[in-house]
C-alpha cells in the first residue's frame, strides 16, 4: 500500500462524484438545459447575479447545489462512521443505526424541534449532544470485567437503539399537528429541508471527524488481526477506540441532525469499498467517505426525480436501492 | 445581502470544488475562518421580501402563523399546497389564477387538470419555482421546511392556519382581499354565514348529540377538542365523546365502547359503492358491532369536506346536522328497524358524495 495508490482511487473516486454532481445538477423538475447550467455557473461564479434569470439562481444555487453540497456530507459522514464502526467490533454488522448512535441523534434533534423550535444550531448541538450520550452509555454498558467486550458491546447498542426508538415514537405520539408532520418525514430521510445553520461549520466538523479516524487506519489495521495481537504490537487498542468512537458518533450526529434517519449507507459503503480495494483502512477510510457521497448524491437524484413532482425521502430510496445489492454481495461473498 | 448569501454559499468546501473546478478557480481558502455569519445571514434573508417589495408593488401583511409576509398588491399567479386552499380559490371563481396546485387537489375535479406541484407535505419546490407563482398558499398541513425554503428562495407564501368554522370564513375573506376579489369574498362568506345562522336557529335548544367521529378506523383515529372538526360538530349539533387535546388521538375500542356514543360519523371517498360498503363492513366487524350506535345503525356518512376547511364544509355541516338530527330535519326513523336507517344514514352520505 503506497501513498500513490491511496491518491490514484481516490482521485478516481472524486472524478466519479464530480461527474456524478454535475449530472445530478441537470435532472430535476424544472427544466434546464445543459448550456443554461454552464452559463449559470460561470455567472455565479462571476458574481453576476443580477444578469441570470431569477428562476436559474434559485433552482441552481438555491436548491440543487446546496442539496448535493448536504448529500456529500451526509453521505461521506455516514460511510466513515461506519467504517470505523466495523472495525472496532470486527463485525460486519456495525452500523451507526445497529449501535444506536442515529437513535440518540435523532432523539436529540427532536428533543430541540420540540423545546427550542426554529433555532439555529440547536439541532445540531443536540444531535451532537444525543450521539454522544449513547456511545458513552453503549460503551459503558459494552464494557465486561474492565474490558471492551464486542459482542457485548453490540448487544448494548441494539438494546439502546431499540429504547431510543421507543422515547422517539412517544414523544412524537405527544406532539401534534404540524410539527408531528415535520419530525416524520425527517425521520425518513430527508435532504430537502434547509439545516439551518452554515453548511461550512458542517464540513468543518466532518473533515476533523473523517481526519481523526484516519489518523487511526494503521491502528485499526492491527486491531483487525485481533485486539492481543495489536496490544503485543504497542497499539492503544483502548485509546484507539476512544477516538474512533467520539469521531465516529460526532460523524453520525452531524448526518442525523441535518438529514434524518438515512440508512444503509453506513452498512453497505464500507463493504463494497472493502471488496472493491481490500480491507486496508488506510484506504477504506478515504473511499468510504468519498463512495459514501457518491452513494447518497444518487440516490438523492433518484429520490426527486422518479415520482416527480412529489419527491420521496432520500431514506427510502437507499433502502430500496441498499437492500437488494446488500444481499447480492452478501451471497457472492459466501459462495 | 443577495450577494452574501451566494458568495457565501460559493465558498462552502464541496460546492466550491464543484464550482470551482467547473469554472477553473481555486476554491476559496478562507472559507471556515469566514464561517459563523449564519445569525446575520438568517437575519437578513428575513429581509429579502421586503427588499422584493421595494422593487414591485407589495403589501406587507401578517400571515396566520405570524409570519410577516410581502404579497404583491395584483396577484395574478397563485400556487396552492393544500386541497382546502384549492377549493377555497374555485369557490372564489379565482381559478384563472391559480398557476398549480397538489396531486391531493381533487374538488372540485376541474382542480385534477391543474399543473401540480407533488404532495402537500413533500413538494417539489422545483416545480413550484418552474410555474412563477407570485404568491404561495399553504396550510398547517404543509410543513414549515417547505414554507421556510420558499420564503429563502423569495416566493412569498401565505400561510393559512383556521381552527374554527369562523376562522374559516374570515381566512376566506382573507384570501379574497389578497387576490383581489374583495367583492365575490364578502358575498361568498356573507353567504356562508347566513346558512350557519340559519342552521344555529333550526338546532337551538337541542341538545347536543354525543358522536365519534371516525378519521381513521385502523388503527382508531379521532379528534381532539382544538381541531376545526370539533367546531364544525358543534354546529351540526354534535359533540365528540372523545376529550383530548391531541389534535388527532390515536384511541381504544374498549374507550369507545365505554362513552356509548350515540351516532357514529364516517367521511366517505366519494365513490357510492364505497360509501355502502363502509357501512356494512363496520357493521360486520368484531367489537364494533359491540357498540349501540353500530348496532341501531346510527351511522352517518359525511362528505369529506367536512375534513377541509374550506367553503365546502358549510355545507358538509348542514349535512351532517341533517343526518344527526332527524327528528328536526328528516322523517320520523322510529318506525323503521335498525337495516332501514342504516340505509337512511348511507342517504345522507350518498346525497353529500353527489354533490
Amino acid at each position: 500500500m503506497t501513498l500513490a495508490r491511496i491518491v490514484w482511487i481516490c482521485a478516481a473516486l472524486a472524478a466519479i462524484l464530480f461527474v456524478e454532481g454535475v449530472v445530478s445538477l441537470q435532472i430535476g423538475a424544472y427544466h434546464m438545459s445543459a448550456r443554461d447550467i454552464v452559463v449559470t455557473l460561470f455567472q455565479g461564479a462571476a458574481g453576476r447575479w443580477d444578469e441570470m434569470p431569477g428562476d436559474f439562481k434559485s433552482v441552481i444555487f438555491g436548491l440543487r447545489l446546496p442539496r448535493i453540497a448536504l448529500g456529500i456530507l451526509v453521505g461521506a459522514a455516514l460511510s466513515t462512521a461506519g467504517a470505523g464502526f466495523q472495525a472496532l467490533l470486527r463485525n460486519p454488522l456495525a452500523d451507526p443505526y445497529v449501535l444506536g448512535v442515529s437513535s440518540g441523534a435523532a432523539l436529540g434533534t427532536i428533543l430541540s424541534m420540540i423545546l427550542t423550535p426554529h433555532t439555529a444550531g440547536a439541532m445540531q448541538a443536540a444531535a451532537f449532544v444525543g450521539a454522544f450520550a449513547t456511545v458513552a452509555v453503549v460503551y459503558f454498558l459494552g464494557r465486561r470485567g474492565g474490558q471492551l467486550d464486542s459482542a457485548t458491546l453490540l448487544l448494548a447498542g441494539i438494546v439502546a437503539a431499540s429504547f431510543l426508538s421507543a422515547v422517539i415514537m412517544f414523544l412524537m405520539t405527544t406532539v401534534s399537528g404540524r410539527d408531528l408532520r415535520g419530525m416524520a418525514f425527517w425521520l425518513m430521510g430527508d435532504l430537502q429541508s434547509d439545516p439551518r445553520v452554515d453548511l461550512r461549520w458542517l464540513y468543518f466538523l466532518l473533515i476533523v471527524g473523517i481526519g481523526c479516524i484516519f489518523t487511526t487506519s494503521s491502528d485499526l489495521n492491527l486491531i483487525l488481526t485481533g485486539e492481543q495481537e495489536a496490544r503485543h504490537l504497542g497499539v492503544n487498542v483502548n485509546r484507539v477506540k476512544l477516538v474512533v468512537y467520539i469521531s465516529a458518533s460526532l460523524l453520525t450526529g452531524l448526518a442525523v441532525s441535518v438529514s434524518g434517519a438515512i440508512g444503509y449507507v453506513g452498512l453497505l459503503v464500507p463493504h463494497v469499498m472493502r471488496m472493491l480495494f481490500g480491507t486496508d483502512y488506510r484506504l477504506l477510510i478515504p473511499t468510504s467517505a468519498i463512495g459514501g457521497a457518491i452513494a447518497i448524491v444518487l440516490a438523492d437524484t433518484l429520490a426527486r426525480t422518479v415520482v416527480a413532482p412529489s419527491e420521496l425521502p432520500v431514506g427510502a430510496m437507499t433502502a430500496i436501492a441498499g437492500a437488494p445489492v446488500f444481499i447480492y454481495l452478501m451471497r457472492r461473498r459466501m459462495r | 445581502m443577495r450577494e452574501t448569501f451566494l458568495a457565501g454559499f460559493l465558498r462552502l468546501k464541496m460546492p466550491g470544488v464543484i464550482v470551482g473546478a467547473l469554472l477553473g478557480c481555486a476554491p476559496h481558502p478562507g472559507a471556515l475562518a469566514a464561517g459563523l455569519t449564519q445569525q446575520q445571514a438568517t437575519a437578513s434573508q428575513a429581509q429579502d421580501p421586503a427588499r422584493t417589495a421595494d422593487k414591485a408593488g407589495t403589501k406587507m401583511v401578517t400571515d396566520e402563523t405570524g409570519r410577516r409576509v410581502a404579497v404583491p398588491v395584483n396577484v395574478q399567479r397563485v400556487v396552492s399546497l393544500a386541497p382546502n386552499l384549492t377549493e377555497t380559490v374555485y369557490a372564489l371563481g379565482l381559478e384563472d389564477k391559480l398557476a398549480g396546485d397538489t396531486t391531493y387537489c381533487d374538488t372540485p375535479a376541474a382542480a385534477k387538470n391543474k399543473p401540480h406541484v407533488g404532495a402537500p407535505v413533500n413538494p417539489s419546490l422545483e416545480a413550484i419555482v418552474a410555474l412563477h407563482p407570485d404568491l404561495v398558499l399553504a396550510t398547517a398541513i404543509n410543513r414549515w421546511e417547505t414554507v421556510e425554503s420558499l420564503e429563502r428562495l423569495g416566493i412569498a407564501v401565505y400561510t393559512m392556519d383556521p381552527h374554527t368554522v369562523q376562522d374559516m370564513l374570515e381566512s376566506t375573506a382573507l384570501l379574497g382581499d389578497l387576490m383581489g376579489a374583495h367583492e365575490q369574498a364578502a358575498s361568498l362568506v356573507a353567504k356562508l354565514q347566513t346558512t350557519l345562522e340559519e342552521l344555529q336557529t333550526s338546532l337551538r335548544e337541542r341538545p347536543l348529540v354525543h358522536v365519534l367521529f371516525v378519521v381513521w378506523e385502523d388503527p382508531l383515529i379521532t379528534i381532539g377538542q382544538n381541531t376545526f372538526i370539533a367546531d364544525a360538530l358543534r354546529w351540526a349539533g354534535a359533540e365528540s365523546v372523545i376529550i383530548s387535546k391531541q389534535d388527532w388521538p390515536q384511541i381504544s375500542m374498549e374507550e369507545v365502547l365505554r362513552l356509548e356514543p350515540e351516532y357514529i360519523v364516517l367521511t366517505s371517498n366519494h365513490s357510492e359503492t364505497d360509501t355502502a360498503d363502509q357501512v356494512r363492513d363496520l357493521r360486520a366487524r368484531a367489537v364494533w358491532n359491540e357498540i349501540e350506535a353500530v348496532k341501531l345503525g346510527r351511522i352517518v356518512v359525511i362528505a369529506e369536506e367536512i375534513t377541509r376547511p374550506s367553503p365546502g364544509l358549510v355545507q358538509a355541516i348542514v349535512e351532517l346536522a341533517h343526518g344527526l338530527h332527524p327528528e328536526i330535519f328528516g322523517p320520523a326513523q322510529k318506525s323503521s328497524g335498525p337495516e332501514k336507517q342504516s340505509r337512511k344514514s348511507m342517504a345522507v352520505g350518498l346525497v353529500a358524495c353527489a354533490r
